[in-house]
């Protein structure tokens, strides 16, 4: 009973480890673009990566400042680490989705096109 | 973005796309669990029952704590089922071969959309027409300037709270997303071995957003149902 526990646990985490590469096989189709797409994606990829990287700038220096508060917390009373843990992580879920807000627009202007160009 | 799921083999995704037979695969699931706990319930909790009278009176307490006694165990069913749906729609997405409903932003429009129009109704229902006190800022007085002050925070007061669905729905679309991309652009790097961490990364982001969409929506019934001050 353990040793097919064992094997169906290992077939399982074998599967994991491979199934990216399984499921990662889509090619997509390139049609030849027009001058305005190019124009479009070429902007569209400039400012998507400047974009995102000044959302992970703000949201690096808020996380940081975060996490430094909850240590000083932490070091001068370490009997509420518990506590401190549970709000600084749903903290940090919020101001990570200043990011993610970000990263939401990025990926509409990459892959929804909303200028229908 | 085409991917193929294990619901395909039973289900055409052109005509029910695969957030939509997910999301009715996690409401079985989490039906079936009820009925198998409900049937063989018992006062000493063992097993299953164990685990899932952990998460309840987990919530319960959030409930309890934010909303106060006299509104707390009415809303929490509500919280409950948002939290424990969430929670198995996320994990849907880390199995491979399934694909998580709150990975498409309809599926999570429709819980944000709902807690928004409830919060209103029950601060309207609750407070009657002084639910406007909770609009107009923390001076009030009939002194033009304070009456301009009062137009100023009831403007920005309704935009923050249109605000709320829209943030509620796109912070846990987008996490799920991301999510779901690195794990896509991680394989087409290095396909073996490397994605397993995004994955256990994966778990902590689901635990920890279903916690989030929680604990807003219950700040905010809090908000609308608690007095203004």
């Amino acid at each position: 009973m353990k040793k097919l526990i064992s094997v169906l646990i290992l077939a399982a985490v074998l599967l994991f480890m491979v199934a990216p590469a399984v499921f990662a096989a889509d090619a997509a189709a390139a049609a030849a673009p027009s001058t305005a797409k190019m124009t479009y994606y070429a902007l569209a990829a400039l400012g998507c990566a400047v974009g995102i990287g000044l959302a992970a700038l703000g949201t690096g220096i808020g996380q940081g400042h975060a996490v430094r508060g909850a240590c000083e917390g932490v070091a001068r009373n370490p009997g509420v680490q518990g506590k401190i843990m549970t709000v600084l992580i749903v903290g940090l879920a919020m101001i990570e989705s200043l990011a993610i807000y970000a990263l939401v627009v990025v990926l509409m202007l990459f892959f929804v096109n909303p200028f229908k160009i | 973005m085409n991917e193929s799921t294990i619901m395909d083999l039973f289900i055409n995704p052109h005509i029910i796309p695969p957030f939509v037979s997910f999301a009715f695969l996690a409401s079985a699931l989490l039906i079936i669990v009820a009925i198998v706990i409900r049937a063989s319930i018992s006062l000493v909790p063992r097993g299953v029952q164990n685990f899932v009278e952990i998460i309840m009176e987990a919530m319960q307490n959030l409930c309890m704590e934010n909303i106060g006694h006299e509104w707390g165990a009415f809303f929490f069913p509500l919280i409950g089922t948002i939290f424990l749906y969430i929670l198995v729609s996320n994990f849907f997405g880390l199995i491979p071969g399934f694909f998580s409903p709150t990975a498409n932003i309809n599926m999570t429009a429709s819980m944000a959309i709902p807690v928004f129009i409830i919060y209103q109704l029950w601060g309207f229902r609750v407070h009657g027409l002084h639910y406007i006190k909770h609009f107009l800022g923390p001076i009030r007085g009939w002194n033009p300037l304070v009456l301009l002050f009062m137009g100023m925070m009831f403007v920005i007061e309704l935009i923050s709270h249109l605000a709320r669905p829209l943030t509620l729905s796109v912070r846990l679309f987008g996490n799920m997303i991301a999510k779901h991309l690195l794990l896509i652009v991680l394989a087409m790097i290095v396909p073996l071995f490397v994605p397993m961490a995004i994955l256990g990364l994966g778990v902590i982001v689901s635990l920890v957003q279903a916690y989030v969409f929680a604990l807003l929506s219950v700040l905010y019934i809090a908000g609308a149902v608690q007095e203004a001050h």
